[in-house]
């Protein structure tokens, strides 16, 4: 299996995010190949909190043009992990 | 809010300021309200991100002083209130324990007014110029009536008088040639006004009507047009016409002619009276600035450089509104004399140093006096300078309070209280003698 490290790439710091905190729900960008299993085993095992429930999505490029051609940003895998009541993470508390 | 007051130097007080905790929560607060719509923070529309993030983002020592800029003058204002103190000049301040979840601790050192030490302010010897008007000034003052009222009447034939007006031809030649501007018709000249060069009036005298004389002149060395200076002219001068000033006689005739009144004596008592209320007013004036001269001079004070640079801009501003209400701007008017705002600062200094004496003194006087101004007073005053401005007391009241003239009104209205105190209190002596 994959390092843990490697399945959680980074927290999402946004107005929608901060707002979903107060529903002990924090969200992170994962692995665009990472399952809802393996993202929970990631985020107990790094922050040593229980996992409740964790619902991902994927996020689809956007489309970019520099002059005539077009591209698109990559593909991302948003993950929203609800915590078990009274468990927090750290990094963002004070948010 | 604690604060103390300690005076290090002649007119120098160090505040101590303690703001408390909650005080300085809450001004952090209203910081990060504020700072929190200027600030863009990418995933976050303006104006919405939580303290912490913003925190992160400006530095905490931004909004620290942010919320010290709130804070501070408040504290200062209200310290100021506390330990009466009244200040002359921008504080300085030094934040001494400035951290969140401690009280803010500040030193403010601000310049005070001088303490007045006053002299004898009662019972001062001022003289009072006389007011009386005697009879030659009145017949001056009937005389100047006379010419001003004089008619010029057109002599048909006799000869050029001192003072007469003429009408002459004149053409000047130096060296046998015509120069340019020595030539004119029908040119009016009063004899005796200087306003030719010297000699050429004095020479036409006893010329009579439609007669031509040779005028013989040399201009003066400093004439204004150099080509001319120190050379000797000669005039070809013909006199067209000769008006003589009469004067009238002074009679009930002339009373009626230049005044509404039907007899000369009506008159005469007119311009007494007249003469008279202008000297009651100088010699009222001369009494009051007598006496704050008087009172001034015995009190000592030490005047810190800083007022007296306060006045100065202050004159400095008034010359300037009054420049600009004749069209004139700050600039035009140091082209013309020729000199430049620091010139007229130094002149400006004694004055400025004169006016703050006084003032200073005077308001030690009404502090020692208990003299103040009531709020009826004042609504009288605001009430007269609506009708003046023709606007409603309302008004007038509120846009005082807005440009801060109103303390001004009552400090002026108290100053005026105190004078007419001293000289209440004033030894006036008569002086007897005519000016």
């Amino acid at each position: 299996m994959k390092n843990s490290r490697d399945i959680l790439i980074k927290p999402v710091v946004t107005e929608k995010s901060t707002s979903l905190l107060a529903e002990n729900k924090y969200t992170f960008i994962v692995d665009l190949n990472a399952n809802k299993t393996e993202i929970k085993k990631a985020v107990e095992d790094i922050f040593k909190v229980k996992v409740e429930t964790v619902n991902t999505m994927r996020v689809k490029g956007k489309m970019k043009r520099v002059r005539q051609f077009t591209g698109r940003t990559p593909e991302r895998k948003k993950a929203i992990v609800t915590l078990k009541d009274g468990d927090k993470i750290e990094i963002f508390e004070g948010l | 809010m604690k604060a103390t007051a300690e005076r290090i130097e002649k007119n120098t007080v160090l505040l101590e300021i303690e703001v408390e905790q909650e005080m300085l929560e809450q001004a952090l607060d209203k910081a990060y309200r504020k700072v929190v719509k200027q600030v863009n923070i990418p995933g976050f529309r303006k104006g919405k991100a939580p303290k912490a993030m913003v925190e992160r983002y400006v530095g905490k020592e931004t909004l620290f002083g942010e919320a010290a800029e709130m804070v501070v003058p408040e504290a200062y204002m209200q310290a100021l209130k506390e330990t009466e103190i009244d200040p002359i000049d921008q504080p300085k301040i030094d934040i001494v324990q400035g951290e969140a979840g401690k009280p803010l601790i500040f030193k403010a050192t601000v310049e005070v007014k001088p303490e007045v030490s006053l002299g004898e302010y009662k019972g001062v010897e001022v003289t009072r110029p006389s007011t009386e008007v005697t009879d030659e000034v009145v017949q001056q003052e009937l005389e100047r009536l006379q010419n001003r009222h004089a008619k010029l009447i057109t002599v048909e034939d006799g000869e050029v008088q001192q003072d007469d007006t003429t009408l002459i031809d004149f053409a000047g030649y130096v060296d046998g040639e015509a120069f340019a501007g020595g030539t004119a018709e029908n040119y009016t000249l009063i004899i005796g006004s200087g306003n030719f060069i010297p000699g050429f009036e004095e020479q036409l005298i006893g010329v009579k009507v439609g007669e031509e004389k040779d005028v013989d002149v040399t201009f003066p060395e400093e004439y204004h047009a150099e080509n001319l200076s120190g050379k000797a002219a000669t005039f070809k001068v013909k006199v067209n016409e000769i008006k003589r000033k009469e004067l009238a006689v002074l009679d009930d005739e002339f009373a009626k002619d230049v005044s509404e009144f039907d007899t000369l004596d009506e008159l005469r008592n007119d311009i007494r009276n007249k003469l008279k209320e202008a000297a009651a007013t100088k010699a009222n004036s001369a009494v009051e600035n007598g006496t704050v001269d008087a009172v001034v001079a015995n009190a000592t004070v030490e005047i810190p450089e800083v007022m007296i640079e306060h006045k100065v801009e202050e004159m400095i501003n008034n010359v300037g509104q009054r420049l600009a209400q004749q069209g004139v701007n700050m600039d035009q008017y140091f082209q013309y004399t020729n000199s430049s705002l620091n010139d007229m600062r130094e002149r400006m200094k004694p004055d400025a140093e004169k006016t703050v004496r006084s003032e200073l003194v005077l308001d030690a006087i009404a502090k020692a006096e208990s003299i103040t101004t009531s709020e009826e007073e004042v609504n009288e005053e605001i009430q007269k300078i609506a009708e003046y401005v023709k606007q409603d007391a309302k008004v007038v009241r509120k846009n005082l309070e807005l440009q801060g003239g109103l303390g001004h009104i009552i400090q002026d209205m108290a100053r005026r209280k105190v004078v007419a105190f001293l000289v209440d209190n004033a030894k006036i002596s008569e002086d007897t003698k005519a000016e």
